[in-house]
């Protein structure tokens, strides 16, 4: 038998749509028609521009064969694509605490964890916009070899973890931070230690121990498969146990954003009250 | 009619600090209690954990009939203006009222209805278009009370409603207060530091001081219960001035007649305040000048304000 309090669950969700979806929908207007998303997507394009026109004209960087090209610019979309997706998720509680508007939105019947959502969902248009952003420029320098539909599936894929994983890890931050300013560095400095192992030098990712780093850490496993299928022309099952830990990343880390937002977010960051 | 709110021997510690201890009333449907307290007095934190913004350490509530356990089923019953509440700048205000409306579960349709009435009643249509940044702080609160009125709730709760308004700003807001018990039926839980605003506006006063409820009841009994030294300052023609002094000098409940310093004015020290028996003494000091004839101009008792209640209360503990 329905309690009282499920009965009236009931009813607000016949009456009006879901609160992560009210959320959601509030959230993409202020990034979007707030400016915040516009800017960082112009800011996006003009990086997607100048690594495009280095690596087609510049003598330095044009030896790349247009696989390698394709795959370099990839791994950039990926890799800013998620950035911005990291920091709009540690933006996401932390900011809203420390403009006092948290307080107003804890206190509507909408369930801590659904705020979550609407919150994750609202940062994760940021990786959409730099992945559309990005199809032009792949199909610029992939037509003629073929590739241009590999790269944007694997881009399209490997991206969507990476970005799920990364936005998740903004908010799980942001819950706890006692400020937004912590929040926003910590999270970059957990970016700056996943992107750590890509500049380690090559005999150091070599071996079983090297190899265990790469295919731990999501993004370096992404990044690898990535490489394979539009550098080295691998079929799509052949290295896809690479995908095993951008995949688990991106299945924990919104579970665990959702279960720790719908019992920490709270008023006050750093404290459980 | 059952108390819309109840709260039992309620306590909120942050670590070792206790910030609520054992506080304990009960609020009326349509009655407007005021929380008075000095800062920190634990007035904030008493209403963050009666909104359900913080879980009680101690004690048990229920709001409009609904334990403190449902904490959702609580925040669907009430509506809540937060001290120092923060507004989405680059948001208009007919869409930051809308967005919480939807939260409350209303569809776009009855939320864009319940707004333009809530729009009206605030006096804000003509800016609803407006965005925050541009708006002034009386117009923020009176948005913020609109806020919490989206879902017509049984209980509003308002912390500092009145901070740093104007004084047309502060009657324009108290005014929307009291037109929220008295037109919405609505329980009003009204926390403040100005002892006017109580005074003026509240049916009954609930004063907080180091996180303990130390006197609740009307502004009267609360008054009463303070047993503040009480005196008199009255105002005779000059020319009767020593004749009142000597008629008031053979009253028993009056200890000590002074003159002020200005003519015919009269300072006057009642004996033994408490237990009602001030009122009696007042009166036989007055009917005693009234059938001496003296024209008694003017007559102001001190002692008897809720801020000499308050500032006893607050300042003995």
């Amino acid at each position: 038998m329905a309690t009282v309090e499920q009965a009236a669950d009931l009813q607000v969700e016949r009456d009006g749509p879901p609160g992560w979806a009210v959320v959601t929908a509030q959230e993409l207007r202020d990034l979007w028609l707030g400016g915040r998303g516009l800017a960082l997507s112009v800011a996006f394009s003009l990086l997607l521009s100048v690594v495009a026109y280095l690596v087609a004209t510049n003598t330095a960087l044009n030896f790349l064969e247009h696989r390698e090209s394709v795959n370099l610019v990839l791994q950039i979309a990926i890799a800013v694509g998620g950035l911005l997706t990291l920091l709009a998720g540690a933006d996401a509680v932390s900011g809203e605490r420390e403009r006092g508007s948290l307080e107003s939105i804890l206190l509507s019947p909408v369930p801590r964890g659904q705020i979550t959502l609407g919150k994750l969902l609202a940062a994760l248009s940021l990786w959409l916009a730099a992945y559309a952003i990005t199809v032009p420029y792949a199909w610029f320098l992939g037509r003629g070899v073929g590739i241009v539909g590999d790269a944007l599936v694997t881009g399209g894929v490997v991206g969507t973890m990476i970005a799920v994983f990364l936005a998740s890890l903004g908010l799980i931050v942001s819950l706890f931070a006692r400020s937004n300013r912590i929040s926003l560095s910590l999270s970059l400095f957990l970016l700056l230690a996943l992107f750590a192992p890509t500049q380690l030098p090559s005999n150091a990712q070599q071996g079983w121990a090297g190899e265990l780093l790469l295919r731990m850490n999501p993004i370096t496993a992404g990044e690898h498969y990535v490489g394979k299928i539009l550098t080295n022309g691998h079929a799509w099952g052949e290295d896809v146990s690479w995908l095993l830990s951008p995949l688990v990343a991106a299945v924990v880390l919104p579970a665990a954003a959702l279960i720790l937002g719908s019992r920490f977010m709270q008023l006050r960051g750093g404290v459980v009250e | 009619m059952a108390p819309v709110i109840e709260a039992e021997h309620i306590g909120k510690d942050y670590g070792s600090l206790t910030a609520v201890r054992d506080l304990s009333f009960v609020v009326e449907p349509g009655e407007v209690l005021g929380v008075l307290g000095p800062n920190g007095a634990g007035k904030t934190t008493a209403i963050r954990v009666l909104t359900t913004i913080l879980p009680p350490s101690r004690g048990r509530f229920s709001v409009a009939g609904v334990p403190s356990s449902r904490s959702r089923e609580i925040r669907r019953r009430i509506g809540v203006l937060p001290e120092s509440a923060g507004y989405p700048e680059r948001q208009t205000g007919q869409e930051y009222l809308t967005y919480h409306a939807r939260l409350h579960g209303h569809t776009r349709a009855s939320a864009r209805a319940v707004v333009a009435g809530l729009l009206d009643e605030m006096g804000l249509r003509p800016r609803r278009g407006s965005l925050i940044a541009s708006y002034s702080r009386g117009m923020r609160q009176r948005l913020g009370i609109a806020r919490a009125l989206v879902n017509d709730p049984a209980v509003v709760f308002l912390d500092e409603p009145t901070l740093g308004l104007d004084p047309a700003g502060q009657r324009q807001v108290l005014g929307h207060v009291r037109r929220l018990a008295q037109e919405r039926s609505a329980a009003v839980l009204l926390s403040t530091h100005l002892l006017t605003e109580v005074e003026e506006n509240c049916s009954r006063v609930l004063i907080l001081n180091r996180g303990r409820a130390v006197a609740a009841g009307t502004v009267s009994e609360v008054v009463r219960l303070a047993a503040a030294p009480r005196s008199g300052r009255l105002q005779v023609a000059p020319e009767q001035a020593q004749l009142a002094a000597a008629v008031l000098a053979g009253v028993p409940s009056v200890a000590r007649v002074t003159p002020d310093g200005r003519p015919g004015s009269l300072s006057v020290a009642f004996a033994a305040p408490g237990g009602g028996a001030e009122d009696v003494s007042l009166n036989a000091a007055v009917r005693a000048l009234i059938d001496a004839g003296i024209v008694l101009i003017s007559f102001q008792l001190e002692g008897a304000r809720l801020s000499d209640a308050f500032l006893a209360m607050t300042e003995a503990a």
